[in-house]
């Protein structure tokens, strides 16, 4: 829809030139890519089996039973306990595992003391030790960045979805719908969010599958939280609604569709552009809030709130669930924060701006 | 815009009258419109004397009250005291208002509304002369019991308790009074006519010095103790069993659950024979009627009448006392503490059962909000005692080798008990399919892995529940035992029910390709793991679990509404001689139509039954015969009877297959630092709490030498205090 127009560009180029802003993007993209593709690195299900000489590849798609690989029982195949009995008897047969063979709802009951908050062990390939129910810290760490992250982008995108429909219609049609519109904002930016986020959840029906209630969780954040935006979308299209080139168009004879998305919107972007990461950031922090208190994603998703809960309130007996998270967290963060910096210093018009 | 400003004036008008208007309507007192009259006779118009004005109002009252009564005699339609006819009283009762308007002595002080109610209800309440009462009672004193606290115990000291939630009232009844805080002031505190002796079947004393079981078996009769006397000074009456009930069937109290309980229809009748001597008579001749009809005293003087005033009036003021604490409110420290001082000379010092109890001085009860935080307090010493039931304090926080046990400042004590459990199951709705299945039932029954559960996440200290009444001595089932996790049997009955493929996910499929998927409802977030590795392991047998964690009251709405599939939650027992089936099983509790009208000739249930909502058969269960028996059960009063039916429902139920008992734990497990002492058994059979009796004491010298030594860093024992005491532990 919109071309790159050379001031963009140059943008763009800005952006790549700031260094720590460009490396956080490219680190925080491969990290998110890697997380999409987290089955092949942690997961429970053998990347490859080699059985009877014929190759299996179960990461993906319908799991096997035990049956399939000649054990006794019908549920999902143990591909470590697998991996073992290979290993026992000696034969051709093999299994390749991942680099952590766990994965995030699993839990490692196997060894005999094994009774939760295992610290982290590199014989049992927990690296990052286990929570309260034996699962593997690390597999629930990479899986709730997935959740968290693919939760933030679909946050992002509704909100600014809505911000702009919203921001645009009301700063360029002006007067009454603009008086009216604004007030309705302000008094639904006034609902307490988290108040309502608990009380929707809570009587939300839970019947159709944690996809659902992700959904559903994501649609009520993003009910009560679109409003910010608008405000900003609104007075740059104002802003942007006086100039001269909007007055030449409409004399040309553009209608008003034609105006808000061929003209208006390709600059105001840069609002747009700049507040994005910090949109992420603030999904991320309030989806591990919510989880935080009880009132996220359902159980057992995995969840960084879920396991700060769980880290704070054993602080001292397992102290690797609140280090992990903790780090995790705060890296993610940073790098948002130094690409959100980068870009707002991309798309800043004055190019020599000192702050005081 | 002009026209809006205009359109303010209105509508605010119309706001501020709905305001003041809608004063809340329940707190309007109900004889209003005497009160107002009375009030304008004795003030004129200008200004009431209103102790004036109440004499005044006593005094219409009690003139009306004798009109009334005089009326109810002399009209031939009205309801008669037909004493004579029950043949519980020997003798023709004396009137509670002679015929020249005289009040009887016993209810001289009662206020006319009182009176009233009294008046109103002639076959609730009674007065007959003491000739009246048989002669042939078996009286009783408890003087054949043991008494369970230590005489070595010493008085004394300051009991620091903590409680998560400062109390929102000091009412013991009304909204809000039901809070943890109240057990300090009423349940392990407030004495009773008699107590169940926590150590064995029989009674021991409380206010009544001595009690008898009539011949009908549900006539209890009480002699009171002369010594009795509220915190006040002033003694405790035998009108003040009479105004139990008054206070206790009061709209005023809005506390529907105790009008109820309280009610007619259980508590047939109270009669007064002379200043110490009363009988209640219940409504059934139960084993146990005794402990059923042993009330607590309610302080007349104090309240006189009840009012819509009662709820604010004794918000903070709370009501003398017949047990060892008293909360007065200047030792209110609003959102922080409570403290409790023990009376002076309480009345009951050196009376048997109790003059070993109740020890420390004072209680201290502050809030701290976090329960983590609240174990580091303890761990400061700043709370004497800690409930360690919870693995991971047990095990992780407060190991055995923590500093503190090993130098003997703080024990950690293992206390096997006998007690009805709180009833920690997975309750399955028969109503939603797929669990109008049989087969289904049972399937999910051997598809939860509590065994893992138990040996995991609770390291093998709690046991498995095993039947719906466990903990009620013989009345329990004896053989009994809950299905065990096998994926082999959870898919036998899973495929006889049709579900017979695994989808592509591992989850068994039928064949109109339904997905044999349930979702799991909790209020317990703290029980979360335990359900997580239900789902983990049902997987294996092909069923899948969705988990709800709610908050408590949400999840318990939606249970009550009967929204849910499967419910994980626990009623709390009491400590009661014979399980309840009524409540959680009969199918009146189900279904809104009543009886038999709801089954069809073959027993099975009639479609488009009306749902009956805000009951506890939160399974749903609609069994004509578990009805019948469970109706027999309820009339019975002979205990070997009440036995054989107990088991025979268990095992109906257990056939139902609606229930999954989860677990019991047989033991208490606190924390205590060592200034603290306890009896050598360290306490009675029954104990639930170690609040609950109150047999510990505060070891002074000894609190001080623990201090200096930690101060010192040195130990004060030559190995970890630990204790376990197992005299009560079962099989």
């Amino acid at each position: 829809m919109f071309q790159i127009n050379p001031l963009t560009r140059k943008k763009l180029a800005r952006f790549r030139s700031i260094q720590r802003g460009y490396w956080s993007f490219l680190i925080l993209i491969f990290l998110y890519l890697l997380s999409l593709a987290g089955e092949l690195f942690v997961n429970n299900r053998a990347l490859v089996v080699s059985y009877n000489d014929e190759l299996f590849f179960p990461t993906y798609g319908e799991q096997m039973s035990g049956k399939d690989f000649g054990m006794d029982y019908e549920y999902e195949a143990d591909y470590r306990e697998l991996k073992n009995r290979f290993a026992r008897e000696d034969s051709k047969n093999w299994v390749l595992l991942p680099i952590v063979p766990y994965g995030p709802y699993e839990m490692d009951y196997d060894s005999e003391d094994s009774t939760g908050f295992s610290p982290p062990s590199f014989r049992r390939s927990h690296f990052c030790g286990t929570d309260k129910t034996e699962r593997d810290v690390l597999a629930r760490l990479l899986y709730g960045f997935r959740i968290a992250m693919t939760f933030a982008i679909g946050y992002l995108v509704l909100t600014y979805l809505i911000a702009i429909a919203a921001g645009s219609l009301m700063g360029y049609l002006g007067g009454k719908s603009d008086m009216l519109g604004l007030r309705f904002v302000e008094i639904w930016a006034n609902v307490p969010f988290l108040y309502m986020v608990i009380i929707l959840v809570s009587v939300m029906p839970g019947g159709w599958g944690v996809g659902w209630q992700v959904s559903s969780l994501l649609i009520i954040m993003v009910m009560f939280s679109w409003t910010g935006m608008t405000y900003y979308i609104r007075a740059s299209v104002y802003r942007e609604k006086s100039r001269d080139y909007i007055a030449a168009a409409k004399v040309i004879g553009a209608g008003p569709m034609r105006i808000i998305f061929k003209h208006l919107l390709p600059n105001v972007i840069s609002t747009l552009v700049t507040f994005a990461p910090f949109t992420i950031a603030a999904a991320i922090s309030s989806i591990t809030a919510l989880d935080f208190l009880g009132y996220g994603l359902p159980p057992p998703t995995p969840s960084w709130g879920e396991l700060l809960k769980q880290g704070v309130s054993n602080l001292r007996t397992a102290p690797w669930i609140v280090i992990s998270t903790v780090t995790a967290l705060v890296f993610t963060l940073t790098l948002v924060t130094f690409i959100g910096e980068a870009v707002r210093e991309a798309f800043d018009p004055k190019k020599f701006s000192t702050y005081e | 815009m002009k026209k809006l400003k205009y359109l303010h004036i209105p509508s605010l008008l119309a706001l501020s009258l709905l305001f003041t208007s809608c004063e809340n309507p329940k707190l309007k007192p109900p004889r209003e419109d005497s009160n107002q009259k009375n009030q304008e006779i004795a003030g004129g118009g200008g200004t009431i004397d209103r102790e004036f004005a109440r004499e005044l109002a006593r005094e219409f009252g009690r003139e009306f009250a004798i009109e009334f009564a005089r009326q109810m005699k002399d009209s031939p339609n009205l309801v008669k005291f037909d004493f004579e006819k029950e043949g519980n009283v020997t003798k023709p009762m004396e009137d509670l208002i002679g015929e020249g308007g005289e009040v009887h002595p016993l209810l001289a002080h009662c206020s006319e509304d009182v009176l009233e109610f009294y008046q109103k209800h002639p076959d609730c309440f009674s007065i007959s002369p003491i000739d009246a009462l048989p002669r042939d009672l078996n009286w009783q004193d408890g003087g054949e019991e043991q008494e369970f606290a230590s005489p070595n115990a010493i008085k004394g000291g300051t009991w620091e308790v903590f409680m998560r939630d400062f109390p929102r009232t000091l009412r013991t009844i009304g909204p809000d009074a039901n809070g943890a805080f109240r057990s300090y002031l009423l349940d392990y505190n407030v004495i009773s006519l008699v107590h169940p002796h926590p150590n064995s079947d029989g009674y021991y004393p409380g206010l009544a010095k001595s009690w008898a079981v009539g011949k009908d078996g549900r006539t209890v009769y009480f002699q009171l103790d002369p010594k009795a006397r509220y915190s006040d000074g002033e003694k405790v009456k035998v009108s003040d069993f009479f105004f139990f009930f008054y206070f206790m069937r009061s709209k005023h109290i809005q506390a529907p659950w105790y009008n109820d309980f309280y009610g007619k229809d259980k508590f047939q009748k109270v009669t007064l024979y002379d200043e110490k001597t009363l009988s209640i008579t219940f409504y059934k001749a139960k084993p146990d009627v005794v402990e059923r009809v042993s009330i607590r005293a309610k302080p007349e003087h104090f309240y006189e009448e009840l009012d819509g005033e009662f709820l604010s009036k004794y918000q903070w003021n709370p009501e003398p006392t017949t047990g060892a604490y008293v909360a007065l409110p200047e030792n209110v420290d609003k959102g922080k503490s409570v403290t409790l001082l023990r009376q002076k000379d309480w009345w009951a010092d050196e009376k048997r059962f109790f003059r070993y109890r109740y020890n420390p001085e004072k209680i201290k009860v502050s809030v701290v909000r976090d329960y983590n935080k609240a174990f580091e307090v303890f761990l400061k010493g700043g709370v004497d005692m800690f409930g360690l039931a919870k693995t991971e304090f047990w095990y992780d926080k407060l190991p055995n080798n923590h500093e503190l046990v090993q130098n003997g400042y703080l024990s950690k004590v293992t206390f096997f008990n006998q007690t009805p459990p709180p009833s920690y199951a997975l309750r399955i709705n028969s109503q939603k399919p797929p669990f109008d299945d049989l087969n289904i039932r049972i399937g999910f029954h051997h598809a939860m892995n509590f065994d893992m559960v138990l040996e995991k996440i609770f390291r093998g200290d709690f046991v498995r529940m095993n039947t719906v009444a466990d903990g009620y001595g013989g009345r329990s089932h004896p053989t009994l035992r809950a299905r065990e996790f096998s994926i082999e049997k959870a898919l036998e009955h899973f495929a006889k029910a049709g579900f017979n493929e695994r989808g592509g996910d591992g989850i068994l499929v039928n064949s109109k390709g339904d997905r044999l998927s349930i979702e799991l409802l909790t209020g317990y977030r703290h029980f979360e793991d335990v359900l997580v590795v239900l789902k983990e392991q049902a997987k294996k047998a092909g069923l899948e679990l969705k988990l709800k964690v709610l908050e408590p009251t949400a999840a318990w709405k939606a249970a009550n509404e009967k929204n849910h599939q499967v419910i994980f939650s626990a009623f709390n027992s009491f400590v009661e001689l014979f399980p309840r089936f009524w409540e959680p099983y009969h199918s009146d509790n189900a279904y809104q139509e009543v009886g038999d009208s709801k089954f069809e000739k073959d027993g099975s249930l009639k479609p488009n039954l009306t749902t009956k909502v805000s009951t506890n058969n939160f399974t749903q269960t609609a069994v004509r015969e578990i009805d019948h028996l469970i109706n027999k059960y309820r009339e019975e009063e002979d205990l070997g009877k009440i036995t054989e039916m107990a088991h025979q429902l268990s095992k109906m139920i257990h056939d139902h297959a609606v229930w999954v008992p989860a677990w019991k734990k047989p033991w208490l497990r606190i924390g205590h630092w060592n200034w603290v002492k306890f009896p050598d058994d360290w306490g009675p059979k029954e104990t639930r709490d170690y609040e609950e009796f109150q047999v510990f004491w505060i070891d002074q010298p000894e609190k001080e030498r623990i201090l200096k030594a930690m101060e010192a860093g040195k130990p004060v024992a030559d190995k970890p205090t630990l204790r376990i005491y197992d005299k009560y532990k079962s099989n």
